[in-house]
């Protein structure tokens, strides 16, 4: 579904991704850890090229991404994206946030995209706030409207950078819970993320980056249990202690 | 007060013509401004660069230069219109490159986040700045933008020296016939702008409050 | 003829000393300079302050052709009004080349006067009821008439041709009113240079304002321009001066009109306004001064 070849990426002298491959079979579910400034964000981006890469190759459902201009758009569509700080349209309703896509680039109705909107919203259990402006929500509410705004496009997968990070404890659950569903549910999901309890439970792959490489890759039981690297050790040594 | 008898209509005449340069000259330069903000934040660095000479030109160029441009050396280059579409014109080209910055500022006061949210469902460029970017930028501009709508607005008395007779050029005109009664005549016209200008405040201020994001 | 017979007496004291009894000026009629003329004036009067100090301060036109013109290159204004100027300062004792000429547009002629900035305004300035309210008029030493300028073969021959038209003049002035009153689209411009070049470039069909500007605009531009149609209002060029100094009034009017007993007044008219041809007119009967 998505496939990295041979990405290399420098910012300036920095060289954030190195000769990374990686492929996600549809359905499947990869958590991409690791310490901050590893790139894994950085690799996020780059699946529907909000970052640009500078060699390499990446395909999703068998397509290379396009440069820019209508088919980039048209590929966007198709991947669904959970930023860490929400970015949801202030000045825009939940409901209308939610619609926005499905009318301006799928073409629906508006009476159809509000119909859908409210399921989507029913789904990650905001319905009853469809019609208020974002300030007006919590973070976790706001991510959850993120993810059912990313849902209203059907894509084909969704990627997932830091969405818990911002959050105030008590409203990681409510995200989790909702990331676990759409997981259940069989979407292609790429996570990046610090939450080893969703890794965990809802991952089908770990993959842990360091220095802009991929450094190690298991089944989420193996890679706790049992890490093969030092690197990978280490940081979860890190990471679990507390 | 004698300079009013019979004159009424004339300073009225004026003041129409002052508003109708104001109003069309505004309309222009808002439409013209915000395409050229949008060029220059655009992903086409042809359309960047271009925008960027624009501002630049005739942000730098004095009001009165373009309008002698427009209405001295463009009818000799074959470009000649009707008198009012003259000052709008030179006015427009003027104003746009201050409305395409101050629109500028407010666009990069919307966060990244916004337009890479609405880039991530699949927005084009030019739906991303219609549905998402400008929107909030224009909340944040207004302050700003009408300030240099209140400039424009003063602005349109150099059209005075430039065959319409425009507020400016009918008071000119009053106070050489009545030069007795000059500073009354400066008081009245004062006061005429005095009341488009508190009028485009104040439209400001309640469009500033009803566009507050919520 | 008093002032002449005075500085000839005064003439041959003086010449022992070297002074100039008459200044050559350039382009315009020879004026003689009367000497000694401080001696002529009553104490108190401007005339005498003036004569006194030797030097004047005048207020004209720099952009009329034929009436008061300074070209970029040139160090002094040139025109009829500057003639009358030159005559002025004269029988004061003040040679041309102490004269200060400041440029005057017609919005501020009479806060020039007011503020004393200037002396006298020699500046095409048509003397109207209002204006006398508030600053002094003597003359009239010159009458003209609005008319129109047009390029060569325009279909406009006559003012009863401008209804609907877009006839250009200075912005404010009287010429302007009139043109509206007449049915024209009045497009004001700040200079009669500027209103000549739209006439030029046919982006209004005429120029409308005193025919004594036109015609020295016609001659500058014999082959595009042409002033056409009869007078259709009357202008009588006064020379303005400060309401306060009453006394100037009578000077004003015995010195330009010894100058049009002696031919000074016709050679100045045929040195400028004149230069195009055309008879040179009788020079008008000037209104009394308040006593």
């Amino acid at each position: 579904m998505v496939a990295l070849d041979g990405v290399q990426k420098w910012f300036g002298q920095l060289h954030v991704l190195q000769d990374v491959d990686l492929h996600v079979a549809p359905g499947e579910v990869v958590v991409v850890i690791g310490p901050s400034g590893s790139g894994k964000s950085t690799l996020c981006r780059t699946i529907n090229r909000l970052e640009t890469i500078d060699e390499g190759v990446i395909a999703v459902d068998g397509q290379k991404l396009p440069e820019e201009g209508k088919a980039l758009a048209g590929l966007r569509a198709d991947v669904g994206m959970v930023f860490q700080s929400f970015n949801i349209f202030a000045h825009k309703t939940i409901l209308e946030n939610v619609t926005l896509g499905p009318i301006k680039v799928r073409k629906q109705s508006r009476a159809d995209a509000e119909k859908r909107a409210r399921e989507l919203l029913t789904r990650v259990g905001i319905e009853a706030q469809a019609d208020k402006y974002p300030a007006q929500l919590s973070g976790g509410q706001q991510q959850r409207v993120a993810i059912a705004r990313a849902l209203a496009m059907e894509p084909k997968v969704m990627l997932f950078d830091e969405p818990t990070s911002a959050l105030d404890p008590e409203m990681i659950k409510e995200v989790l819970d909702v990331m676990v569903d759409l997981a259940r549910g069989g979407m292609t999901m790429i996570v990046v993320t610090h939450e080893m309890g969703f890794a965990r439970t809802a991952a089908d792959r770990v993959v842990f980056m360091s220095d802009g490489r991929i450094v190690e890759e298991n089944t989420p039981e193996e890679f706790f249990s049992n890490p093969s690297s030092d690197r990978a050790r280490d940081f979860l040594g890190k990471i679990l202690k507390h | 007060m004698t300079f009013l008898d019979g004159n009424v209509g004339l300073i009225l005449q004026g003041f129409w013509l002052t508003i109708q340069l104001l109003v069309l000259s505004g309309i222009c330069s808002i439409v013209l401004g915000t395409l050229l903000a949008a060029a220059r934040v655009s992903p086409v660095p042809l359309l960047r660069g271009a925008a960027v000479v624009y501002v630049s030109i005739f942000r730098n160029t004095p009001l009165l230069v373009v309008f002698i441009f427009v209405f001295i050396a463009g009818p000799r280059l074959g470009l000649n219109y009707p008198f009012l579409v003259k000052g709008v014109l030179a006015m427009t080209l003027y104003t746009s490159a201050f409305v395409a910055e101050a629109l500028r500022s407010g666009i990069n006061s919307v966060p990244v986040g916004q337009a890479e949210a609405a880039r991530s469902i699949g927005l084009t460029f030019g739906q991303c700045m219609r549905e998402v970017v400008m929107p909030q930028a224009l909340r944040a501009v207004i302050p700003p933008m009408a300030s240099v709508l209140i400039a424009m607005a003063k602005n349109t008395s150099v059209a005075a020296a430039f065959g319409l007779a425009e507020a400016t050029a009918t008071m000119r005109g009053l106070t050489n016939n009545n030069a007795n009664e000059r500073l009354m005549i400066f008081l009245v016209f004062a006061l005429g702008y005095i009341v488009i200008v508190e009028l485009m405040s104040f439209a400001a201020n309640r469009l500033e409050r009803r566009w507050r994001v919520a | 003829m008093r002032y002449a017979a005075v500085a000839a007496v005064a003439a041959l004291t003086l010449a022992a000393c070297g002074n100039a009894g008459s200044s050559e000026t350039e382009g315009g009629a020879d004026v003689d300079v009367a000497d000694n003329a401080a001696e002529d004036f009553e104490a108190g009067t401007k005339m005498k302050e003036l004569a006194d100090a030797g030097s004047i301060t005048i207020g004209v036109k720099f952009d009329q052709p034929g009436i008061g013109f300074k070209s970029a290159t040139a160090d002094a204004p040139a025109g009829f009004d500057i003639e009358m100027g030159k005559v002025l300062a004269a029988s004061l004792g003040i040679a041309a080349e102490d004269i200060t000429w400041k440029e005057t547009v017609s919005d501020n002629r009479e806060p020039f006067l007011q503020a004393d900035e200037v002396d006298v305004v020699l500046a095409s300035y048509s003397i109207t009821d209002e204006r006398r309210e508030i600053v002094g008029q003597a003359g009239p030493y010159y009458i003209t008439g609005q008319q129109l300028l047009v390029k060569k073969g325009s279909d406009i021959t006559d003012v009863a041709d401008v209804k609907g038209q877009e006839v250009c003049s200075v912005t404010g002035s009287t010429s302007l009113d009139n043109i509206r009153a007449e049915g024209a689209t009045p497009r004001g411009f700040d200079t009669y240079s500027e209103c000549r070049d739209q006439v030029l470039d046919g982006t209004v069909e005429a120029m409308s304002t005193d025919g004594s500007i036109l015609l020295g605009y016609a001659a500058e531009n014999p082959d595009e321009l042409e002033v056409v149609g009869e007078p259709f209002s009357e202008e009588r060029y006064g020379v303005g001066y400060n309401i306060e100094n009453t006394e100037m009034c009578q000077w004003i009017v015995d010195t330009i009109g010894d100058a049009e007993e002696d031919g000074e007044w016709a050679k100045a008219y045929e040195a400028t306004l004149g230069k195009g041809g055309g008879e040179t007119p009788t020079p008008p009967e000037f209104d009394a001064c308040a006593a």
